[in-house]
Parts: C-alpha cells; structure tokens; sequence
C-alpha cells in the first residue's frame, strides 16, 4: 500500500519541470552471444532514426505512435537503468528487444542464442559531447521468447 | 461557460485522449493490452456521456493498475495530466455539494496554469535555457527529434534563442491570461500550437491531446474568478 502511495502522489501533486536541466541521453545498445557467459564483439543502435518525415506520416504519428512512445518508455527505463539497478526495468528493456528481434526490426546473427544490451550516456560538458558507459545487462535467452526455435 | 458545460466538454475532449492512448497500447504486451482494450471502451462511452461517474471509476481503477504496473506513469507527464483530469471531472461528479465541485474543478485549473508557469519557471533561472544552449542540447543529442533533419535544429543557434525565450515568455505569462476570457483562449490557441509543436519535433503526440482535456475548465475556473473578484 505504502508502495502504491509513492507511486500515486507525485501524480497527484505534480511537479511540472520538463527539460528544467539537459541530463545525460541514454542510448540502448544490443548485442548477441552464442554463450550466456560472453560478451558481444559488436553492438548495435537500436531503432535508429529515420532522415526525415513526410508530412503525412507526421500526421498519422500524432493520432497513433506506439513504437514512439514504446521507444520513450525505453528511456525512462533506462535513465532508472542508470541511476540505480532494477531488475524491473532490466526486464522491461529486454523484452521489448527482444520482441523487436522477433519481429525482424532488430536482425540477430543466425548462430545468436543470447541478448545482452548495453546503455551508453551522451552529456554536453563545457559544450563538448562526451559518452560514458554505464549499465550492461545480464544475458537474455532468445528461446523462451519463441525468437529461436 | 457553466460548470456542466464546461465539464461535458471535458469528457468529451478526454475521451478522446484516453482512446488516442489506448489504441497505442493495443499493439503492446500485456495486460497493457488487455487494459488499452477495456480504456478504449470506457473511452466511448465517457464520448457519449453514459454513465459518466462509473464511467470515470472504471478508467481510475485501471489508470491505478497501469501506474503500478509500470511502476511510475508510462508516458511521463501525458499519464499524470490523464490522471489529474480524470480525477477532478471524477470528484466532480462524487462531490457532495457545489462548493466541493468547484474545489475539485478549480484544482485541476491551478495545476493546468502551473504546468506552464513552472514549466517557464525551471527555464528562466536557468543560464543555459536562457541562452539557448538547453535547447540546442534538445534537438544535438536527446533521444527526442524524430528525425536526423529535425535534429539539424541544432545547426541554428540563433534561431534556437529566438524560440528558447519564446516559449519561457509564453509559459511565464501565461497566469497572467486568467484576468481576460479572450486573452485566456488566446493563451490557449497558442498552448495547443505549442503542444502541436512538441508532438511533430519530439514526438510527444499524447501530451497534444491531453492538455486541451483541462482547457474548458481553467475557461470556466476563469468566468468563476471574475465573478468572485
């Protein structure tokens, strides 16, 4: 209940401070292994951006835009990810790659049997832009999720 | 405008906010799924008026299980506005006496004026909204501009000043439109442009139609304060 109190309140009695500072970016990286215990070699961006937008399709994204907002729920969970481990929002990240591989956005090698994702940190210091890495998840097994067979 | 009016229009205007979210939720996991389902009904009906206190109970219920479910709102400040103008058309309803409506109503109004006025609050005390470089960060390296042309944005400092203090005048002034009904539609009109703005630069789509939900009633919480002052 006290749980359900934290959670409620700050909604209750908001505090409105949108982009009051410009924190550090995070950046979802993902990577396969053929071994639970491994580490990727290479690491991929995930849903990347696309050059431009057409009129229209701006439109029909106001009315309906879940990969969008599926890809911001992202980095609400990874800006957690980075301030405090939580197994949540570990989980809540993997799945939805793992739901990405399996609808073919994002292409695991053939030999893949793990996920594992990575969150880097974009922050401008003194005008300058500097990465940090600063979470890599545990593996993730592609077979329960039906994206091996 | 009169409560009742004001307060329908609300309905109307957030259950199409509430369907707009739900249809989103529809292509997701679940329960999410589920629950966008049984939202985007309840939707309905508080479109076409039915029951509206149940109506509305329902759409609390499953707004609680949403919240604890992602532990925390889910799309930011659109789920916390959603909830806050749920509860206050909700309480509205449940309210024992005309007095306890307009608290309810008028609280509703308040935290809309705020969410501009503390908005351009948290902007102005800072030297690098009012210089323009917080903007600039925006669109060089969040996660926001929907595409890389957007981010291009980045490319044109000056441009960026211009709009930083734009936006910080408009939000500060903002409590200022509730002296004047038509000054305070104006503020809206521009509001809503503002939001449209965010929706196609940054994709922030569900703050678009949820804001305008609290519109009719800080136009009704207006004509009240006229009246008492």
């Amino acid at each position: 209940m006290f749980k359900l109190f934290r959670l409620i309140l700050p909604i209750l009695f908001p505090s409105w401070r949108f982009f009051s500072w410009i924190g550090p970016s995070p950046r979802v990286e993902v990577g396969f292994v053929t071994d639970a215990n491994a580490s990727p070699t290479d690491w991929l961006s995930i849903f990347p951006q696309p050059e431009k937008l057409s009129f229209a399709s701006s439109l029909v994204r106001l009315l309906h835009n879940p990969q969008w907002n599926e890809r911001l729920y992202i980095n609400t969970c990874a800006e957690h990810l980075f301030e405090s481990h939580s197994e949540f929002h570990e989980q809540q990240i993997a799945q939805r790659l793992l739901s990405a591989v399996k609808s073919g956005e994002i292409i695991a090698p053939e030999a893949a049997q793990y996920l594992i994702f990575r969150i880097r940190t974009l922050v401008s210091e003194h005008e300058k832009l500097t990465e940090n890495f600063v979470f890599i998840s545990r593996s993730f097994s592609l077979l329960p999720y039906g994206v091996k067979k | 405008m009169t409560l009742e009016f004001a307060v329908r229009l609300a309905e109307i205007i957030l259950g199409f906010a509430i369907l707009q979210q739900s249809l989103e939720f529809v292509r997701g996991f679940q329960p999410e799924k589920t629950l966008g389902l049984i939202r985007a009904l309840l939707a309905i009906l508080l479109i076409l008026g039915a029951q509206p206190l149940l109506v509305e109970t329902a759409l609390i219920i499953t707004s609680v299980i949403l919240i604890t479910r992602f532990h925390g709102p889910y799309n930011g400040g659109s789920d916390t506005m959603t909830v806050l103008v749920l509860g206050g058309l909700w309480l509205s309803h449940l309210a024992p006496s005309r007095y306890w409506q307009e608290i309810a109503l008028g609280y509703l109004a308040i935290q809309l004026m705020l969410s501009y006025f503390q908005s351009g609050w948290v902007k102005v005390v800072n030297a690098d909204w009012r210089s323009g470089v917080a903007l600039r960060q925006v669109f060089a390296f969040t996660v926001y501009p929907v595409s890389n042309q957007v981010r291009l944005l980045a490319d044109r400092p000056r441009l960026l000043l211009y709009m930083s203090w734009v936006v910080i005048i408009f939000e500060l002034l903002f409590p200022l439109a509730l002296l004047h009904q038509t000054a305070l539609i104006v503020a809206l009109f521009i509001a809503g442009l503002f939001h449209l703005a965010n929706a196609l630069l940054f994709g922030l789509n569900r703050f678009f139609w949820i804001w305008p939900a609290a519109y009719p009633i800080i136009i009704w919480f207006q004509t009240r304060l006229m009246d008492v002052f």
